[in-house]
């Protein structure tokens, strides 16, 4: 409905998608994005400016786009930050099970034992 | 992200399936990310994963075949969409690591269980070998003490065995002792025997005839004689050749053989004795070969000593048996 109206020009009120896009970025940043995913949060943030600068200039069209590609870029810089984070603590579980395994390598205790009386 | 969702389906609804199809025709960009989804969805592994954002993708490439709208719109289009794929990439990435980091969580767990139970294990067998280390420690000292004990009892034995051998070996010296002393006495008593039997031989060897009242005769003294005994002794009876010849050097006279003895004593048993012996040599002599029709033998007791009878001398004088070659 919006993208059909939107080409009707800027004279409806704006449910612009601006609130969204803003608690998107701020999830993204609490999701750790400023670390694993700086380029898309400053995207955007970029965005999320520019749809509050066209919204005030009136361009309800515009600062619904800006608002939108803020939210993609937010969604993608979390998910981003999601995929860091998992791989991180892949990686850090993966060598602790090495060390585990060699240390259970290195014991000889096994279950053969646990028969003899 | 629903909100989203709904935004790109409705927009594919108002374009319309046909204009869609006829856009995609010579569209670089869609085809690029048309080709990214269906890699995606490909993946052995992560097809699988993120459907939502695959869907939410998926919508963003198709609505690139909206060519409403004009350039512009068009743009944010394809910078949805790409961001769309990225974002459904990206999460099926992610939800592949979580999926691997969920794997090794377990696989953590299960070691650590592991190491546990084997900690609990070792500390089982520790347990053990101190529970039998300290089970051969007393074995090993109820071993030493019977060790102990049987060594005492065998020295005690050793003891007893030594007081044993030693008494042993004094009875046995004792008894060697008795029987040495045996022997010597028997050696004695051997030896008094052959010399009285040498004296008595002596004696008889050395008869001498000697005139009496009634004729020759010849004295046999009491040693010939056992004490208190009527037999002869063994070696007189061998030693009586004297005696034997004497009788005989005239064969034509009779015999009188008188037994006599001391005064001590009962004259009946006196008489009966010195008869008796005086029968023993008479028997003697008939063995020897005298003529039993000859010899008269006579009991006399105490009744003609020779000497005095107040002394052992002449007591041992008056104990004899005369053999008398009678003249007549």
């Amino acid at each position: 409905m919006l993208l059909v109206t939107a080409g009707c020009g800027p004279t409806k009120p704006p449910p612009l998608g601006i609130d969204d896009a803003a608690r998107a970025l701020d999830a993204a940043r609490n999701a750790g994005a400023a670390t694993y995913a700086p380029l898309e949060l400053r995207n955007a943030e970029e965005r999320l400016s520019q749809a509050r600068a066209t919204a005030d200039k009136h361009d309800y069209a515009a600062a619904q786009q800006f608002a939108d590609e803020a939210r993609v870029n937010s969604e993608l810089a979390a998910v981003k930050a999601r995929l860091g984070k998992a791989r991180e603590k892949v990686e850090a579980r993966t060598r602790e099970n090495a060390q585990l395994r060699q240390d259970l390598a290195n014991n000889p205790a096994t279950a053969t034992e646990t028969s003899q009386p | 992200m629903t909100r989203a969702a709904h935004w790109v389906a409705l927009g594919l609804l108002a374009a319309g399936a046909v204009t869609a199809a006829h856009a995609a025709k010579h569209d670089l960009d869609y085809e690029r990310l048309r080709a990214s989804l269906n890699e995606l969805e490909a993946d052995p592994v992560l097809g699988n994963l993120a459907p939502a954002e695959r869907a939410l993708a998926e919508q963003a490439v198709q609505a690139l075949a909206n060519d409403s709208g004009g350039k512009q719109m068009r743009a944010y289009r394809l910078y949805m969409a790409e961001r769309r794929v990225d974002i459904a990439y990206a999460a099926a990435q992610a939800a592949d690591q979580e999926h691997r980091l969920e794997a090794l969580d377990h696989e953590h767990d299960r070691m650590l269980v592991e190491a546990s139970r084997r900690d609990a294990e070792q500390a089982r067998l520790e347990a053990e070998k101190q529970r039998i280390q300290s089970l051969a420690q007393a074995e090993e000292a109820e071993r030493l003490r019977a060790e102990a004990e049987a060594a005492r009892a065998q020295s005690e034995q050793d003891a007893q065995a030594a007081e044993a051998a030693r008494a042993q070996a004094a009875q046995t010296k004792r008894i060697a002792d008795a029987q040495a002393k045996e022997a010597e006495l028997a050696r004695k008593e051997a030896e008094l025997a052959e010399a009285a039997a040498a004296d008595l031989r002596g004696r008889l060897q050395n008869l001498r005839p000697t005139r009496g009242a009634e004729g020759m005769q010849m004295t046999l003294d009491d040693i010939a004689f056992a004490p208190g005994q009527a037999a002869l002794r063994p070696e007189a009876k061998a030693s009586l050749g004297k005696l034997v010849g004497f009788v005989n050097q005239d064969r034509s006279k009779p015999i009188r053989i008188e037994g006599h003895t001391d005064s001590r004593g009962n004259p009946n048993a006196n008489q009966l004795l010195s008869q008796k012996r005086a029968d023993s040599v008479r028997d003697a002599l008939i063995a020897a070969g005298v003529a039993p029709s000859r010899i008269t033998s006579i009991g006399m007791g105490a009744s003609r000593p020779v000497a005095s009878n107040d002394s052992e001398e002449g007591r041992a004088k008056n104990r004899r048996v005369d053999v008398i070659l009678e003249d007549h």
